[in-house]
């Protein structure tokens, strides 16, 4: 098990360099570049020229890549500090995490940038994947012991004509009831977890999730319930509660795990609708704006930390897996399952 | 929970009124299901035959109407840009979104999805290593990048082939139906779907192998295919159907994000996405209403019967539960 | 300089339709994407400056109505280094956080600032600036004329990176060489003493003072730039009405009222910019924020007289801006000029104004905008007219073309589909009036704008233009003359080169124009546009409470004068 996650780990820095390496080249393929943009109409081959030797574009693409990437892993002091000033320091050697400066926005660091967005995305998303899950996972398990009552269906039904609906309708709606006719959360921006203004956007991306976790978890259930191993489990006579909790809901919870390690990484797009209904200052629209301006450092930045968040969470599930079914053992040798 | 904890004591009886009442269930589901079937049929047979069943042609305008809420001469009101009918432009919109589930299902998701995660989970060692560290380097890199590529690069060349193929066969007006946007649509899905689907096979499969009825079909000497497609897929239906159903809703925003991309249907050809994002804001919904809700009502049913009949079809296509 | 709108985000913006990140006609000056450009050029000094300048200085408002928080939206700025603005978010904070020699009041006229006075040499050449003695940045440091020609300096270095310092410094001696690196001083800025700067100019050039009021002129603080990296600006020592107290990215940024201003002091104790932003117009309905423009949507509710908020709509004189659609000439079906009459013939541009735009724009026939210098009351526009539309075409080569070269395709900018609603519009027109069909394609900005820069497109629409000064040469001999480098559509027409060319040196103004009127009538009635609208009044709605907020159509400070009730 651990050979098997350390040769997993051994695999991410090959993997971003791969991605990283393939996104630099994309980029100098497709048409439009940083400094056409950031001139516009007053363009002209002079002021470019400038602008690309500041802005270093004027290098041959393999120094740029390599000083790109020197900047992200270069070791460097950091410092952690724990509570407020006077607080527990620690300082320990690290990559250096350097992914530059931002063409769009001139002057700041890519990476405070880039974490102040997707702590907005991270936040957005949690809320909403603890209204989902919170409701969702349960209700999905206690559903599939209703077999046969009508609470069943109906709870089922209820959940997917909710969820059925598209976030731009529930988006304005709860708005519309919520801000402007009873007054309750105000109407737009953004203010932290902690905030009113969180409600709206947590119902309307959580409500659709609640749904389908709903009838994940119910048809997953249903599925373990009808294996094998659970009719041996009762026929030896095991007491019902811990058939349920050893066993269902182990086995039951393995596809949610993987669909929970995919949409961690598809928070990126998924969220890109929400944002700009509720006017979220998230990770999604940022991308795609600097996608449009050809803001290379960001999109690289942006590039190396989703792929890593990926690469972890897909392991994560793994590692979860293995947990949770103790069938499934990762060989060393084999990198596979036995 | 209560159901369970009798359920050693009497196991048999419980089993066979759950049976009955799984039976029950399913026939009402089933209506449910036709239920769906017809909704289907008749969205997408209207969005299919939009041509000779929409009313208006989607450009076709009237400045005399413009900006009109929902008359009898237009049930879904008509818009802004030159008064074009809305119940035209929605079956139109259906029609985009017709293709783009069929070019989802039929490639990246389905097809190479299950195919690979069977052969993933089932084989192991080598090739499961390959197929999962090819699918994480596509899944891993940054798909709006990607898009924004096949946008600028591939979309052009594509368009000079179509153009080729008017002018060289007896096939007209391809340009004008978006051929050479689907196909880049679908290059774009392909990319993406087929790695979430191939994981969620994969993590069925590993379960399913450690089954004493696979060990079983094996020394009883099935063949590998014969297993893979007579005993392991069968079995790991029900959580593609759920999941082909399910993400049915993510269409609709998979194609908005694609449009916005550059990789989206070009206009005037409506779509439902665009429709949707569009509307999507308060001020409409206070000023324009019919230019929001009936675009979304449709979409409504259209993932409502999806989901639904996927749910459906778990029960008719599992054997654990038939 | 000029620039280039992209009319499509203005024209969606209006529509409130929710696009592209974008605010949704929240902010009246319009934030464009950063590929656009706010100069701030686009007006000439209207008072002659003098040593009488001082008094010109706009009345102080009265005392006792000191407190209170304005509260707007805004979207995040992509820098607040003067040095490196070249859009409508990052200016309208610079020049709240900052300030130079010379300002623009909300009437537009040219006023002092740090400057008190100036001096303008009998040539013309040369400024001598008379600093006031009490200026001070925001920590107390008072502001010398060193403090000037450092941070023009800086503006300057090609190291700064300045996209601007081109556009705005380049009339001054001395910048073209510390640009190409050849030196660090601009020779043409001196310091006579520490509060007397001078500057020399290549040629009298009359809206040279327009151009100092930029943010790229401004005055920094050289200690502050220095010990704060590249990340300064975080904690930026100003010297405008306003200090940046808090930014928090993508949330909000806090103004609040500078005490040590060397004039009158703002009256708002500060400013709150929501940079979230969302469902603007409900925000504003709310109660969350002061002032929000009004979307196509909402128009009909506003402008009733009986509604709520018809009280609080203020109307605000339109900018100087024209769209059109772009024809390149040297490809087919645009070589003949018939076909493109029939083109302009075919558009029914009151109906569109009307009913698809709610009367927020005005038709246009010619480029230069109504009120603009040069504008043509009388100009023969190509006017709506079916039947002429429908024999020109038949008189152009058009019928006889292969179906190849018949097709047409037309390149917008932006994404998502979402292309216009005037567009789609005319795209029907020109089917049902002349059975001509034309296909769409829409790219994204960047590869838009180097296509465009390439004359790569058949046809191109989504696009405006914007003067940034007030002289016709900036739209017609830029934008038609056949060698000029914002020739998009490659328009060539000896007899209007000539023309153009004459009309560059020609010294008495009345012919000057004159000469511009008839080069418009040529491109006009050879159709090398369609030119479709100039930019109508704005409506905006400001709370009650608010006073003295002035719509402008350029950023210009304006903050320090409101008061709240």
């Amino acid at each position: 098990m651990w050979v098997y996650i350390a040769r997993r780990l051994l695999w991410l820095p090959v993997l971003l360099f791969m991605v990283s390496a393939v996104t630099f080249a994309l980029f100098r393929v497709v048409p439009g570049d940083p400094v056409t943009t950031m001139l516009g109409s007053r363009y002209n081959e002079a002021t470019a020229e400038r602008l690309r030797e500041a802005l270093n574009l004027d290098r041959p693409l393999a120094v740029q890549y390599a000083s790109y990437m020197w900047g992200v892993i270069r070791p460097k002091m950091h410092t952690v500090r724990f509570g407020e000033e006077g607080g527990a320091e620690f300082r320990a050697p690290f990559l250096g995490l350097d992914f530059g400066e931002s063409f769009r926005f001139r002057g700041r660091a890519v990476g405070p940038l880039l974490r102040s967005k997707m702590w907005v995305s991270l936040q957005v998303n949690t809320a909403a994947m603890v209204v989902a899950l919170g409701i969702g996972l349960p209700l999905g398990f206690w559903v599939a012991h209703r077999q046969g009552s009508w609470l069943d269906p109906a709870t089922v039904a209820a959940g997917v004509i909710l969820a059925s609906i598209p976030i731009m309708v529930t988006g304005p709606a709860i708005l519309w009831a919520g801000c402007l006719r009873l007054d309750l959360i105000p109407c737009s921006g953004w203010g932290g977890l902690f905030d009113a203004r969180i409600l709206s956007v947590m119902l309307a991306m959580g409500i659709p999730g609640v749904a389908g976790f709903v009838r994940l978890m119910r048809a997953s259930t249903l599925d373990v319930m009808g294996q094998d191993f659970i009719r041996t489990a009762h026929s030896k006579g095991l007491s019902g509660v811990a058939i349920d909790y050893r066993h269902v809901l182990r086995n039951a919870l393995i596809p949610i795990i993987t669909i929970l390690a995919f949409s961690l990484s598809g928070m990126l797009t998924t969220s890109f609708v929400a944002e700009r209904i509720f006017g979220i200052p998230g990770v999604g629209s940022f991308a795609i704006d600097s996608l449009f301006n050809r803001d290379y450092p960001v999109m690289m930045g942006l590039t190396i930390i989703v792929t890593t968040a990926f690469v972890l969470s897909i392991l994560a599930a793994d590692i979860a897996y293995a947990y949770v079914d103790p069938r499934i053992r990762y060989d060393a040798n084999q990198g596979g399952a036995a | 929970m209560a159901f369970l904890n009798r359920a050693p004591a009497v196991g048999l009886e419980t089993r066979r009124r759950g049976h009955l009442a799984r039976a029950w269930s399913r026939l009402t589901r089933k209506k449910i299901a036709m239920a769906c079937v017809i909704t289907l049929v008749v969205l997408y047979g209207s969005g299919i035959f939009a041509q000779f069943a929409a009313p208006y042609g989607y450009t076709e305008p009237h400045y005399d109407r413009i900006r009109q809420p929902p008359s009898l001469a237009h049930p879904f009101g008509t818009d802004r840009q030159g008064g074009r009918d809305m119940l035209s432009r929605v079956m139109w919109g259906v029609q985009n979104t017709v293709i783009i589930t069929v070019i989802a299902v039929v490639t990246g998701g389905l097809v190479l999805g299950v195919t690979l995660g069977l052969v993933s989970g089932y084989f192991g060692g080598r090739v499961d290593a390959v197929i999962s560290r090819v699918g994480e380097f596509s899944a891993a890199f940054p798909e709006v990048l990607l898009m924004i590529v096949i946008a600028a690069t591939v979309k052009p060349r594509l368009l000079v082939w179509v153009r080729w193929l008017e002018d060289n066969t007896f096939m007209d007006n391809l340009v004008r139906v978006g051929v050479q946007d689907y196909v880049a649509i679908s290059v774009a899905l392909v990319a993406f779907s087929w790695f979430g689907m191939a994981r969620i096979v994969r993590g069925q499969v590993l379960v399913l192998k450690a089954t004493q009825y696979v060990e079983a079909a094996r020394a009883l000497g099935s063949s590998t295919p014969r297993v893979l497609f007579n005993h392991l897929l069968p079995n790991s239906i029900s959580i593609v159907v759920v999941v082909v159903s399910s993400s049915m809703g993510a269409l609709v925003f998979a194609e908005i994000v694609l449009g916005f991309l550059g990789l989206g249907i070009q206009p005037p050809r409506p779509s439902l996405g665009q429709m949707l994002l569009q509307a999507g804001n308060i001020e409409t919904l206070q000023n324009e209403w019919w230019m929001l809700v009936f675009p979304s009502v449709v979409v409504w049913l259209i993932i409502l019967s999806w989901t639904l009949l996927g749910d459906a079809l778990v029960d008719v296509l599992n054997p654990r539960t038939r | 300089m000029r620039r280039l709108v992209p009319v499509l985000v203005v024209l969606m913006a209006l529509a409130a339709a929710a696009c592209s990140g974008n605010r949704d006609g929240d902010v009246e000056e319009t934030p464009t994407p950063a590929a656009t450009v706010e100069s701030s050029t686009s007006m000439e000094p209207t008072s002659e400056p003098d040593d009488s300048a001082a008094e010109s200085e706009a009345p102080a408002v009265s005392v006792g109505k000191q407190g209170g928080v304005f509260r707007r939206t805004w979207s995040d700025p992509p820098t607040l280094d003067p040095a490196l603005v070249t859009d409508t978010t990052s200016a309208g904070l610079a020049v709240e956080i900052f300030s130079g020699l010379v300002a623009f009041n909300t009437d537009l006229e040219l006023v002092p600032d740090i400057a008190e006075r100036w001096d303008v040499s009998p040539d013309g050449l040369r400024y001598t600036f008379y600093l006031r003695p009490e200026a001070k940045f925001h920590d107390g440091k008072p502001i010398t004329a060193n403090d000037f020609k450092w941070s023009l300096d800086r503006a300057a270095n090609p190291d700064t990176g300045s996209p601007v310092a081109d556009t705005y410094l380049n009339d001054i001696i001395g910048v073209d060489a510390v640009l190409e690196g050849r030196a660090t001083s601009i020779s043409g800025v001196k310091v006579i003493d520490d509060h007397t700067l001078q500057i020399e100019i290549d040629l009298p050039k009359a809206y040279f003072l327009a151009k100092l009021t930029y943010p790229t002129a401004y005055v920094l603080d050289r200690e502050n730039v220095e010990s704060g990296g590249r990340s300064w600006t975080d904690s930026p020592n100003g010297s405008g009405p306003f200090k940046l107290k808090e930014y928090r990215v993508g949330e909000r940024i806090v103004l609040e009222r500078n005490e040590n201003y060397y004039r009158t002091p703002a009256n708002v104790d500060s400013i709150l910019m929501n940079l979230a932003g969302g469902q603007a117009m409900a925000m504003y309905e709310n109660d969350e924020i002061d002032i929000v423009g009004v979307g196509l949507l909402n128009l009909p509710r506003v402008l009733d007289p009986d509604g709520d908020l018809n009280k609080d709509l203020v109307v605000a004189p339109p900018d100087f801006t024209v769209s059109y659609i772009g024809f390149n000439s040297t490809m087919h079906p645009f070589k003949d000029s018939k076909f493109r009459q029939a083109l302009n013939h075919a558009i029914n541009k009151e109906l569109i104004a009307e009913d698809v735009l709610s009367g927020l724009v005005v038709p246009a026939y010619g480029p230069l905008p109504p009120g603009f210098p040069g504008h043509n009351e009388s100009l023969e526009g190509l006017r709506y007219d079916p039947e002429l539309a429908r024999r020109l075409l038949a008189e152009s080569d058009y019928p006889t073309l292969s179906d190849e070269d018949k097709r047409i395709v037309i390149t917008v900018p932006g994404t998502g589909g979402t292309i216009g609603l005037d567009l789609e519009v005319i795209l029907q027109m020109w089917e049902s009036e002349l059975g001509v069909s034309v296909e769409i394609q829409q790219v994204e900005w960047a590869t838009y704008l180097e296509d465009l820069q390439d004359a790569k497109f058949q046809a191109f629409a989504g696009l405006g233009w914007e003067a940034d000064y007030p002289d016709p040469q900036d739209f017609l001999d830029i934008l038609f003359h056949s060698e000029s480098s914002t020739n998009h559509g490659l328009y060539s027409n000896s007899a209007v080169d000539a023309v153009l060319e004459e009309a560059r040196t020609e010294p008495d103004v009345a012919r000057r124009m004159e000469l511009y009127r008839e080069a418009e009538q040529m491109i006009v009635s050879d159709a090398a546009w369609v030119p479709l609208w100039y930019a109508g009044e704005r409506y905006v709605l400001i709370k009650d409470h608010v006073n003295d907020y002035r719509v402008t159509p350029m950023i210009v400070p304006k903050l320090k004068q409101i008061y709240i009730e």
